[in-house]
């Protein structure tokens, strides 16, 4: 799995992530997220056109990155899921609160 | 069933991953034709959820091995998991979705799967946990259908089928004589039902054994002919009014002897199903639904039977357990003990143990038979033990009875009791006798001697102040002690402790003292026997 976290102007950090989100990656993702909320930038916008697979354990990551967020007034919003990782928010009924976009910039749109 | 892709990984985690089975799936998945890509996604969810919830929870952090086995079926495919780890029973059913707003980081694992796949299965057997999970494939889905149950046909399958077999073997109950507990069932069946014949059936591999038969059944018949082997595939009572008019089971009809079958199946401890009470007649008939609830009722009582000779031989096998197995190096003395329960578990032990630089040496007969006696006897072992730790022997009997006293109050049993420690070098044997009287010690001059017992039993008079008294054993000498049943074998008096003791003298050897008691006392002791025999080489 690789991971890469873009900062962008408007305060919103980007963390694009591909290869399978799962138990052996999980906590990489989740010290991202980490790192950007403690860097003050709590927006963040998980890309996950790459990730081809996640389990629980990912789906887990990105829960604590979320709560970690929203603590510090953020939020973490996923971009362009794939189908798989679509099943999972829809089976888990994740995909209310860990809200899926076309784009960074539809993820947060007001800047 | 058309053609079937199976694929086997053997998983050692660590060094390996979820990404191991991830690779298995992939190199799976491209020998399976027309796989859809929504079955395809199902099962690579689901199979590693497994994979990982088995790598991070069922051996709480220890190496794991695991053989994961993939068969894909044109109508369904199936994946089961078997790992060596500790988790025991997994409430599958209970696992249920948690909330969304409630940010749960985990807990979704088996859940998901069961959202997944029709079927989320875990059984415990032989020290591996075997997981199966199937999937109808899209091919004969129905649209929009929540997930249905879908029994697996390959491996969980065989994986009941060798519980079953285990189970069976370790009753013990295969190819033992006829019993009267059993027979008296059915025998009562054919009578009451007015068949006829009545059979207690058990499915032994690919064979049926009839632990009972009340008729003119065979005792023993291929599983192939067996109606009872249909039986025991389901929980229900199978009633078949007229072999030869059902289709499936026409095969195993014979004209004018089973024609009309009503069977229900029984259970091993664990709740394997290991055969049927059944009962048959050479003529069609038909079974009220007052006498299939009869049926069953015999069934439970079969067992029931069933279930408390495995727990008494299980109980029979711990108390001997209990008894001294290796002898402790004792130079220059020679020491053997046998203790032949009356039932399966018994009121007597004997023990022995280093104590200092001497050995101590117990005999015991808690008064009564069976269970209620046993749990006391290998209580009163305990606390001897620990007290034969501290002060002299007098001391340790006092400390026991302190302790025992309330138990045996309550319970209303008492303990006859010879508790001894001797010294090697010396030949000195210093002992309590609590109401024992049965030790003699022969002299190798031929004479015999027996110990006197001072005091009461334990349990009798809780102000007993114990007292020691002591003997010499010098070289060639032996001592006997016995519990009463040893008396029934002989004339019932105290002169059987003189004929032992005369056999003593004899013997080369301690054990052939007790080998030759153990021979005298099978199948023919009323109560317990017991015996320990103490020689001094010279």
């Amino acid at each position: 799995m690789d991971i890469s976290t873009t900062q962008h102007g408007n305060g919103v950090t980007e963390i694009g992530v591909t290869g399978r989100l799962n138990m052996v990656t999980a906590a990489r993702v989740r010290d991202a997220i980490q790192t950007a909320v403690e860097s003050n930038h709590p927006r963040v916008a998980v890309d996950l056109s790459g990730v081809l697979f996640l389990d629980s354990s990912g789906l887990g990551a990105l829960i604590a990155g979320l709560k970690t967020a929203r603590e510090a007034g953020g939020d973490v919003r996923l971009v362009r899921p794939t189908e798989q990782v679509e099943l999972v928010l829809d089976l888990t009924n994740m995909g209310t609160v860990l809200k899926s976009f076309d784009s960074v910039e539809s993820a947060y749109p007001h800047g | 069933m058309g053609e079937m892709v199976t694929r086997t990984l053997r998983l050692m985690s660590p060094p390996d991953t979820v990404d191991t089975v991830h690779d298995l799936l992939d190199s799976t998945w491209e020998a399976v034709p027309d796989l859809h890509m929504r079955d395809r996604m199902a099962l690579d969810t689901a199979i590693i959820e497994l994979a990982a919830n088995v790598i991070q929870h069922a051996n709480r952090g220890r190496p794991i091995t695991a053989t994961l086995t993939i068969i894909a079926f044109t109508d369904r495919i199936e994946a089961t998991l078997s790992d060596s780890g500790e988790i025991g029973e997994v409430d599958i059913e209970g696992r249920t979705m948690p909330e969304a707003d409630e940010l749960a980081e985990s807990g979704r694992g088996i859940a998901l799967m069961k959202a997944l796949v029709d079927t989320v299965e875990h059984r415990r057997v032989d020290g591996f946990n075997h997981w199966t999970l199937v999937r109808a494939r899209e091919q004969v889905r129905i649209p929009d259908a929540p997930p249905k149950h879908m029994p697996s046909v390959s491996i969980s399958g065989i994986i009941d089928e060798m519980a079953r077999q285990r189970a069976l073997e370790e009753m013990g109950i295969l190819d033992t004589p006829p019993e009267d507990r059993f027979d008296r069932v059915t025998r009562l069946a054919k009578q009451l039902f007015g068949v006829d014949g009545a059979m207690i059936n058990l499915i032994d591999g690919d064979r049926q054994w009839a632990k009972s038969v009340a008729g003119n059944g065979p005792e023993e018949m291929p599983r192939s002919a067996s109606v009872c082997a249909v039986t025991i595939e389901d929980e229900r009572t199978l009633v078949v009014p007229n072999l030869f008019e059902n289709p499936e089971l026409r095969d195993k009809a014979v004209a004018d002897e089973l024609v009309f079958y009503a069977g229900h199946p029984l259970h091993a401890p664990g709740g394997e199903r290991i055969g049927a009470l059944c009962v048959y007649d050479g003529s069609p008939r038909t079974f009220s639904e007052r006498e299939q609830e009869m049926l069953r009722d015999l069934a439970d009582w079969v067992q029931q039977e069933l279930t408390a000779s495995h727990e008494l031989s299980r109980a029979a096998e711990v108390q001997q357990g209990l008894l001294p197995q290796s002898l402790i190096s004792m130079p220059g003395w020679d020491i053997a003990g046998m203790c032949l329960p009356a039932r399966a578990v018994g009121g007597d032990f004997y023990d022995w143990y280093p104590v200092g630089e001497g050995a101590a040496i117990t005999l015991a007969d808690t008064m009564g038979k069976g269970i209620g006696s046993a749990i006391i006897a290998a209580t009163v072992r305990a606390v001897l033990r620990s007290a034969a730790r501290f002060g002299d022997v007098a001391g340790a009997v006092d400390l026991a009875a302190a302790s025992l006293n309330a138990d045996l109050d309550t319970t209303g049993l008492f303990v006859t009791l010879l508790h001894g420690r001797l010294d090697m070098d010396t030949g000195e044997f210093t002992y309590v006798d609590a109401g024992h009287g049965l030790t003699v010690v022969a002299r190798r001059d031929g004479t015999i001697e027996r110990l006197r017992s001072s005091t009461p039993p334990l349990g009798v008079d809780l102000d007993t102040e114990w007292q020691s008294s002591s003997v010499t054993l010098n070289p060639g000498d032996v001592l006997i002690t016995a519990s009463d049943g040893l008396l029934d074998l002989y004339d019932g008096t105290l002169d059987a402790l003189d004929k032992i003791g005369a056999l003593a003298l004899l013997a080369s050897t301690s054990s052939e003292v007790t080998d030759a008691v153990r021979t005298r006392a099978r199948g023919v002791a009323p109560d317990d026997v017991t015996v320990v025999v103490v020689r001094r080489d010279g």
